[in-house]
């Protein structure tokens, strides 16, 4: 029994011991599950209904991280989401090679760095709301791509931070407006640049892809700009309405404040689109919370408006007619029942001042969920 | 009459020693060629942010387990950061394959015994279980 007592540690110490201990196998989990309650069909979010819903908000994600070498190492993430009939598929899947302490190489399916949540966007324990507002984080309709990026973290006094460069491709179904299109997005590149000093942070990111789709909804609305062109006499603006290899951009800006009593988010968004048939929008949204104790009560506003091109083609796209300008108020508290499970209840107020060019509606969106990490 | 009295200054030696400020000294093995370390330094190899010590090797940071009164200490004074806030913070770093916390480790005695093996390793216990078998390279 004695000897037990002093084998332990040093067991313990073999375990711990480099390279032994980053020899470990690291699997870690998250789960979520929640129910929505939406009190006006008319309106689209979270793809709740009046009837009430479960499945859209269970998402279960698993992953795999080894050491290979001292300088390589594989991660995998699979998710799998009710609102995708639990379809599994990698959110991540790659090989990090470590050029030295502050400069990594990645390799395989990444995360694309849109937004500040981007990299832990289903790891609903990793923030306050229920899922991260959907006038903002909802216009991309995807989040990950395959590629290659290069990460260099730097360190300055008391500031810190890094510089992220990527490129690659996104191939795949993507769900908008309730129907799936194939897309290829291709030439797939961008730039994340984050920094952190004491308790607030900042970052800001650029991002461009070649956009192709093949989808009969765009199909039919190219085909109605031609019409409606050709009506005001300028045929050629029917050009700009083409869809097959424009550019699309995506800026963001954001801000963080976290002094372990006050939380402050916001973030700025814009799309830019070379094809009018998307319209170009701005979004945003402003969230501050406080921690009291268990209890973390928060309360978050969200804008998102789209803005017409000059000239003909701003015509023909008020013709068509593409706009959508709407808003939200989320009120909601989260209650850390341990160090691994969160639970959550939200009502968030959505207004839809304008969609698809003509008056929107007002609903309200009743969320809890509980958020457990393994 | 006494039960209650020696009751009273039990309850009193409890309160004043639960009270009284114990010092945490942060350690390595005797054998680790580093010296003394700002909290600076010592913050970022316990958030994953630096990977070596400042002579180049390895740094393996070690946590006491959760509920030590002395890992309450570090994290607020060493990491100026709540339980809730780095709670969030590691949560965001492990899904992204970012980094993992450093690992939990024991108490005073467990910490002190992994720290005098492995030269490569850093931990931080109460100032009186300090013995030659480690070096103190800052103290709070």
């Amino acid at each position: 029994m004695r000897k037990n007592i002093y084998l332990a540690p040093s067991l313990l110490a073999m375990a711990i011991a480099s390279p032994a201990m980053a020899n470990d196998l690291n699997i870690n989990g998250f789960l979520s599950v929640g129910a929505t309650m939406l009190d006006e069909n008319k309106v689209s979010v979270a793809d709740a209904d009046e009837q009430g819903s479960f499945k859209q908000n269970t998402v279960l994600g698993l992953q795999v991280q080894k050491q290979i070498n001292d300088t390589t190492s594989a991660t995998g993430q699979l998710v799998s989401r009710g609102s995708e009939g639990y379809s599994t598929n990698a959110a991540w899947a790659f090989v990090t090679y470590a050029a030295n302490d502050d400069i990594d190489l990645r390799m395989g399916r990444l995360r694309i760095p849109f937004f500040q949540y981007s990299d832990f966007l289903e790891v609903g324990y990793a923030y306050n709301w229920v899922r991260p507002p959907s006038d903002v984080y909802g216009r991309v309709p995807f989040s990950s791509l395959d590629g290659i990026d290069f990460t260099q973290r730097f360190s300055s006094g008391s500031i810190d931070g890094s510089v992220q460069v990527y490129y690659g491709r996104f191939e795949g179904p993507i769900f908008i407006n309730g129907s799936t299109n194939e897309a290829d997005f291709r030439n797939f590149t961008g730039l994340a640049l984050s920094a952190n000093m004491g308790n607030f942070g900042t970052r800001l990111s650029y991002h461009q892809a070649e956009i192709i789709m093949d989808s009969d909804e765009l199909a039919a609305a190219s085909a109605g700009a031609a019409g409606i062109a050709t009506m005001i006499g300028d045929p050629s603006a029917a050009e700009d309405f083409n869809f097959s290899g424009q550019t699309s951009q995506f800026i963001a800006a954001g801000l963080t404040y976290d002094d372990g009593a006050y939380m402050a988010v916001a973030e700025w968004t814009a799309l830019n689109h070379e094809s009018s048939l998307l319209l170009d929008d701005q979004a945003w949204l402003v969230s501050v919370a406080t921690r009291i104790d268990q209890f973390t009560p928060h309360i978050t506003y969200t804008n998102e408006k789209g803005s017409f091109d000059s000239g003909n083609e701003g015509i023909i796209q008020k013709a068509l007619p593409l706009l959508s300008e709407q808003s939200s108020i989320t009120v909601g508290l989260r209650y850390d029942y341990d160090s691994s499970t969160a639970l959550k209840f939200e009502i968030q107020n959505n207004d839809e001042t304008t969609a698809a060019g003509v008056d929107g509606e007002s609903a309200t969106l009743y969320s809890v969920a509980v958020d457990v990490i393994f | 009459m006494t039960l209650l009295k020696h009751s009273c200054s039990a309850l009193l030696i409890t309160i004043a020693s639960s009270m009284s400020f114990a010092e945490t000294s942060v350690i390595v093995s005797a054998s680790n060629p580093n010296s003394t370390m700002d909290q600076a330094t010592i913050s970022r190899i316990f958030l994953g942010k630096a990977k070596s010590f400042p002579d180049g090797s390895q740094a393996l940071p070690v946590d006491q387990n959760t509920g030590s009164k002395t890992r309450e200490a570090f994290n607020s004074t060493v990491l100026s950061k709540s339980d809730s806030q780095l709670k969030s913070y590691w949560s965001r770093l492990i899904f992204t394959g970012k980094g993992t916390p450093p690992k939990q480790a024991g108490t005073d005695a467990e910490i002190k015994a992994l720290v005098a093996n492995n030269p490569n390793i850093i931990g931080y216990v109460d100032s009186a279980a300090v013995d030659g078998t480690v070096k103190v390279v800052h103290k709070f």
